[in-house]
């Protein structure tokens, strides 16, 4: 759960009371695009990413504006920009117009775990605006942060005299830094960046004003609730699918699916994290999703799980697999009970279609599964094979590839023969 | 606050060597002991391991768990068990993730004699996560975890933590040279499961989770495989998210700690680069540098070879990376080869493709076409007594209150049964109807004739039992008791008990024989089976319904595994000059089969219900034939109840209708008779006459006895409203000039009669308040608690009959009435708003509408018309109740229906 800029950002900085540039949304009007370009002089002008995307300026897709007109064709240009991060292109849907805030340094800062120190750090640098990997060594500090006391100050102060960053600035962000642990370990995040923290001029003295966020939220921790941001703000990126699935997510897990490629036709039922991992990669575009309903899932669950997948995806399937290595504690018969009641319904619902179910499986109650799964079959004509452990997974996953390829050529043609030679 | 140190780490490890990570005389204290997941992993792991669980805790409560080894202490809280002297020097923790925090610091606080704590559950925060790490760290304590399945040290027999092996774990983890360290736990069991095709037993295995946050994590583990004289190598899986491993290797190389042993590594989740968000493993996500590609640069660079390729293998002294799991076993044993090293033991089997079951519908192309392959010791003898298993099964649970065959639409109010509206099963025939209440499954139109004959065989009565009907309704009981005793004392006859036997022997010689309809010829070993079991030299010469029904067997045309044996049993009989045994229980019993096998085979039912199909279509159609008001004068039941039934082929609705009312319906008739009886067939599990069956199956009662539960839980309170409509409208009508009352021409003014109701009703009310009555007895059959308040009311139940009855041009005068008074009541002021006509309104004027000839030309009272208003219901009620007690009788357990002790009161 992510998300960058200022339009659900600001809300987590109101949270902690850590300043940040005046806005408004793609939704304002002219007139309130004017009085605030009145106000501030220039205005920034950035696309709206629901994901945390970052290298927004280097991709040309912020903008500094000072009159009217170019503020609007900064949002016409801007409004649906596309953007390449971290592998993924993510499109924009909609702008921010962002009080200018005048500064002659940008300072880095952000708080993550660290998987090298197995701690909460912080990370800052005096010379911010730019990817922080970009940095040389000694323009950077990190610092591990004790959990139950929180960011220290001296920490702060060491780090930035460390780095070179101008005395003056050192005050006013040792002040004001320390509240963003506050966010951190009180609302469920598990990143948070501030990039660039700008230094405005407030009296005698400055003030620092986050210019651009991008955080993580840790969906595990019921605390992000508190932020008061709506769930919708993270299911852009969600399919109706994956949305429905996720809608029977409990601490236990046993529902994870993400939607891979609609247009593939093999429909996997993976078990296990590992069995997740290694099939997603062996099956490829072919894979419908990527799933993960091992932990023992209880018979409702599980069924419910099969429906909706049916539902959304059968159509497409040439090859129902079911895949996952040896279960320690999933009851097979279980699992198998609620998928095959729910293939055996939505064939009773539907009509019946030409499918290839493969399995490979191993784990309690296995044989016990594997025959109510057969029997299921039988009565719906539906052919199969179904591998135990002593088969590798691996081999399953390419046989069902194959099995799919077959399909293609003649398969689906020899099924509905067969079908009609048997009845 | 200064953290505990262990050099050459910048954190806590209190672990040397794996071969001390957990021990034999590791003593563990399991929290949430009698979880669901504890309770089932707990007791094979404590087996396992020797009896190592020492104490389990459960919040609040206190007892024990049984295992194969004796029961293990359950206690309130990890401060009971340290008072209690119980020591332990490792924690389980199997909590919800918001609890698992707080359980640490319980752990840590109240046990300083605690080394290690392993966590199972899934889904602990990151806040909750680093909180245990600070805790933990400053306490010397190591954790494993979260999200992971624990530990095994398989050389001294002990799995703490999880189901690592499952629920036979000396089944795949045998004592061997290669250490498991997997972020994935079902891969933690599975390399073991495939390092002994190529020979290699298990040291130590760690699960060790694949949150963001591992808390032993390949570094530490590295050590203390290193430190560890049992293991030769290690086996690691690896997946994306961390820089754990590359943090372990740069260490080995700096030679922060000594290790030389050689790893074999599985690197998997390339697809997850550029994603978004985590899908199976919360801490599967990689940043910049942590991907996948990350991952395995780091390996092949320590490795100075590239990845393993089985056709050419080339490992170096300190391993090799493989492309997927499959391949571990041959690069273990490659680097076994290459070090000089020999396996730990002689390979066992192989990971090649195995078949264990495949279907005969689809000629697969020979190179797809593998040959069946039986499985290994202790799964083929499984299978072989798995696959004589046919039909549903059901979890047994309480079902007190729970039911898997009836609900009440919360929204609608409207009944369902196996998921079917009961306004829509309303209009189906009766033997429709009760095939649907044990199938679940509506029946194909090959099996109606079947399920006619089975219903209308049942309607034949054995000498003297109309009598105890009789003699019951003598002595002034309702029709229910007399009903109710008539099937206590009938109970599970000797026919009901032959079919049933039939049914079994037939089933288990299908299943025996693996016969199935792709079976081409059965084998020969069947016809000696059948000939010892099912016939007789001797029997009776087979009377004219059995005779019937012998045809009726051979003549069917369904296709049906089952019906291709009975037909072969009656072959054999022929052929060799012999007798069925029980020959007309056999061919009920095949008709019974055939009827049901595809339900049956489908999974939608029970074997059970299949074997018990005959007793339910037995008192099924007994409480049809004994429900008759006034048998003496209907020449049509002594046809259909007598000792050789007539008419067994035709619709069992028909005949019911004709035995209720004594003359054959026409089709308007019998419409109305439908839905009569489909809008009573349920009214959900909460109903106290589905309850009586229910509680009566709870006792373990048989069949028989559960109808006469059901029977015992009916009275004046469920038809009331009925008998009391039939009242009310008779009152209503009694003035009226002879019309018929289903001709829309009926020449009776309904507006006034309606006006004068309501007025007589307004006065009524009136004098009833002026007199001090507390409650004015309403009209019956308007109004109802849910459907009220509106200005308009409206059942949708009785909207949607009346509508169908509209559709069929079926006109209902009573009906018709009803609407005009509660407008009329509403008019005149004396309701608020205009009341709903209910449904059981639309159950009395069918009811009457029926009777109104009997009553018309003297041949029925007007207290037989109050009966058979009843007795109708009853009839309904007792198919729908089918579907209740075979569900119950499949899923309940004895005396579920028992009520808590913490739910009863004591009143004065």
């Amino acid at each position: 759960m992510q998300l960058s800029g200022l339009k659900y950002g600001a809300a987590l900085l109101d949270l902690i009371d850590f300043p940040h540039p005046e806005f408004l949304t793609g939704a304002a009007t002219g007139g309130e695009i004017q009085r605030l370009l009145e106000k501030h002089g220039r205005l920034v002008v950035k696309p709206v990413f629901h994901s945390a995307v970052g290298k927004k300026g280097k991709a040309g897709l912020v903008r500094v504006v000072d009159n009217l007109p170019d503020a609007l064709q900064a949002k016409r240009d801007l409004f649906f920009a596309e953007h390449v991060s971290g592998g993924r292109t993510e499109r924009a849907n909609g702008v921010t117009f962002e009080e200018f805030v005048e500064s002659d340094v940008e300072v880095y800062f952000a708080i993550t775990e660290s998987t090298e120190q197995r701690k909460p750090v912080f990370t800052i640098s005096p010379r911010g605006g730019v990817d922080i990997e970009s940095l040389g060594p000694d323009d950077r500090r990190t610092e591990w942060i004790d959990p139950f006391i929180g960011l220290k100050s001296f920490d702060v102060t060491n780090a930035l005299n460390d780095t070179g960053c101008p005395a003056r600035y050192i005050s006013p962000l040792v002040r004001h830094l320390p509240r963003l642990w506050s966010l951190y370990d009180g609302y469920g995040l598990s990143t948070i960046e501030i990039n660039p923290l700008r230094l405005k001029r407030k009296g005698s003295g400055f003030e620092p004003v986050a210019c651009d966020i991008k955080a993580a939220l840790d969906q595990d921790n019921p605390a992000w609730r508190r932020t008061g941001l709506p769930s919708a703000v993270f299911q852009s990126d969600v399919t109706p699918f994956e949305a429905e699935i996720n809608r029977l997510r409990t601490y236990q897990g046993q529902s994870d699916v993400l939607e891979l490629n609609p247009a593939g036709d093999i429909m996997p039922f993976m078990f296990g994290g590992g069995a997740n991992s290694a099939a997603t990669e062996s099956l490829g575009d072919r894979a419908l999703f990527a799933s993960d309903f091992g932990g023992n899932p209880p018979y409702e669950k599980m069924y419910e799980i099969a429906r909706i997948a049916f539902k959304h995806h059968l159509e497409a399937a040439n090859v129902l697999l079911i895949i996952g290595g040896k279960a320690n504690n999933t009851d097979i018969y279980v699992t198998f009970r609620g998928v095959f009641d729910a293939l055996r319904d939505h064939y009773a619902q539907h009509g019946w279609k030409p499918l290839y179910v493969v399995v490979g499986r191993g784990g309690p109650q296995l044989v016990r599964g594997m025959v109510y799964a057969r029997d299921i079959l039988d009565s719906l004509r539906l052919p199969y094979r179904m591998f135990g452990h002593d088969t590798s997974m691996i081999l399953v996953l390419e046989y069902a590839r194959r099995i799919a390829d077959w399909w293609r050529r003649e398969g689906r043609d020899v099924c509905i023969a067969g079908r009609k030679e048997t009845a | 606050m200064r953290q505990l140190k262990t050099p050459p780490f910048d954190y806590f490890v209190g672990v040397e060597s794996l071969a001390d990570l957990v021990t034999r005389d590791s003593r563990v204290c399991v929290i949430n002991i009698l979880g669901g997941e504890s309770r089932k992993v707990t007791p094979v792991s404590h087996a396992y391991s020797g009896g190592n669980v020492v104490a389990g805790v459960q919040y609040g409560r206190e007892g024990a768990l049984e295992t194969p080894i004796g029961d293990i202490p359950v206690l309130p809280s990890v401060r009971e068990v340290v008072k209690r002297g119980i020591a332990f020097d490792v924690g389980v923790i199997y909590l919800p993730p918001s609890a698992v925090s707080q359980a640490v610091s319980e752990l840590v606080v109240y046990n300083h004699d605690l080394k290690r704590i392993i966590i199972v559950t899934e889904k602990v925060s990151q806040a909750d996560s680093r909180n245990i790490r600070f805790l933990c760290q400053e306490a010397g304590v190591d954790v494993v975890g979260c999200n992971c399945l624990g530990v095994a040290n398989v050389h001294d027999h002990v799995r703490i933590g999880g189901a690592l092996g499952g629920d036979a774990p000396e089944e795949t983890l045998r004592p061997g040279s290669v250490a498991i360290h997997s972020n994935s736990g079902n891969f933690t069991t599975t390399l073991a499961e495939y390092l002994r095709t190529e020979g290699f037993g298990v040291s130590t295995a760690v699960s060790s989770g694949k949150d963001v946050t591992i808390h032993f994590a390949l570094p530490e583990f590295l050590r203390a495989a290193g430190n560890d004289p049992r293991t030769r190598a290690a086996a690691l899986y690896v997946e994306p998210g961390g820089y754990y491993e590359k943090t372990a290797l740069e260490m080995v190389e700096r030679g922060d700690f000594p290790f030389a042993k050689p790893l074999v590594v599985c690197v998997t989740g390339r697809w997850k680069t550029g994603l978004g968000r985590s899908c199976g493993h919360a801490g599967a996500l990689a940043g910049g540098g942590d991907n996948a590609e990350a991952k395995e640069s780091w390996f092949d660079e320590y490795f100075g070879v590239p990845r393993f390729d089985p056709e050419n293998p080339v490992v170096s002294d300190r391993g090799v990376r493989v492309e997927s799991i499959q391949q571990v076993p041959a690069a273990m044993r490659a680097v076994y080869a290459h070090l000089g090293l020999e396996p730990d033991f002689v390979s066992e089997g192989d990971l090649s493709l195995k078949p264990w079951l495949g279907d005969g519908v689809c000629a697969l192309p020979p190179e797809l076409d593998l040959p069946m392959v039986r499985p290994p010791e202790p799964y083929a003898g499984r299978l072989g007594a798995v696959s004589r298993q046919v039909g549903a099964q059901f979890l047994r649970r309480n079902m007190r209150n729970a039911s898997g065959a009836s609900r009440l639409d919360p929204k609608t109010h409207v009944a369902e049964l196996h998921g079917r509206r009961i306004l829509d099963l309303a209009a189906n025939g009766l033997e429709q109807n009760v095939y649907f209440s044990l199938a679940g499954i509506m029946p194909e139109p090959e099996d109606l004739p079947g399920m006619n004959l089975l219903l209308n065989l049942a309607l034949e009565l054995e000498p003297g039992e109309m009598d105890i009907v009789r003699a019951a309704r003598g002595n002034g009981a309702l029709p229910n008791a007399a009903l109710a005793a008539m099937l206590a004392v009938r109970g599970d006859p000797r026919p009901v008990r032959a079919a049933r036997g039939h049914i079994r022997a037939v089933i288990d010689m299908i299943r025996d024989f693996g016969i199935d309809e792709s079976s081409v010829d059965l084998p020969d070993e069947l016809d000696r089976r059948i000939e010892k079991e099912l016939l007789v030299d001797q029997g009776p010469e087979p009377d004219a319904v059995t005779k019937f029904l012998r045809g009726e067997v051979l003549r069917a045309e369904k296709s049906c595994t089952a019906l291709r044996i009975c037909r072969r049993v009656l072959e054999l009989a022929d052929v060799g000059g012999r007798h069925v045994r029980d020959l007309r229980a056999f061919l009920t019993a095949s008709l019974a089969l055939c009827v049901l096998w595809r339900p049956m085979l489908r999974k939608r039912i029970s074997r059970r219900v299949v074997e018990d199909s005959v007793a339910y279509f037995h008192a099924v159609g007994r409480i049809f034939a004994c429900a008759a008001v006034d048998p003496d004068a209907n020449d049509a039941w002594g046809r259909l109840t007598g000792p050789e039934p007539a008419d067994l082929g035709v619709s069992f609705t028909v005949n019911a209708f004709r035995i209720l009312f004594g003359r054959r319906p026409d089709e308007v008739e019998l419409a109305e008779f439908q839905y009569l009886i489909g809008l009573t067939l349920t009214n959900g599990p909460g109903t106290i006459s589905a309850k009586g069956a229910k509680e009566s199956v709870s006792a373990r009662n048989d069949i028989s006895m559960a109808f006469v539960g059901f029977l015992a839980n009916t009275g004046l309170a469920h038809g009331g409203n009925g008998f009391e409509a039939v009242d009310y409208l008779l009152g209503i009508f009694a003035g009226a000039e002879t019309f018929d009352p289903g001709d829309p021409e009926h020449g009776l003014d309904l507006g006034a009669m309606a006006a004068a109701a309501a007025r007589d009703y307004g006065e009524f009310r009136a004098r009833e308040k002026a007199s001090g009555t507390m409650r004015v007895k309403p009209v019956p059959c308007i109004n109802h608690p849910v459907f009220k308040g509106r200005a308009v009311n409206v059942d949708p139940r009785e909207d949607f009959v009346r509508g169908e009855l509209a559709d069929r041009g079926i006109a209902n005068v009573f009906l018709d009435f009803y609407h005009l008074l509660v407008r009329e009541l509403f008019e005149q002021g004396v309701t608020r708003n205009v009341f709903c006509v209910n449904v059981d309104a639309v159950l009395a004027a069918i009811a009457l509408k029926l009777s109104w000839g009997g009553l018309a030309d003297g041949s029925l009272t007007r207290e037989k018309v109050r009966d058979q208003v009843f007795t109708l219901f009853l009839c309904g009620r007792a198919i729908g109740v089918s579907a209740e007690i075979a569900d119950h009788r499949d899923r309940g357990t004895d005396m579920d229906c028992r009520t808590p002790q913490s739910e009863l009161e004591f009143v004065l």
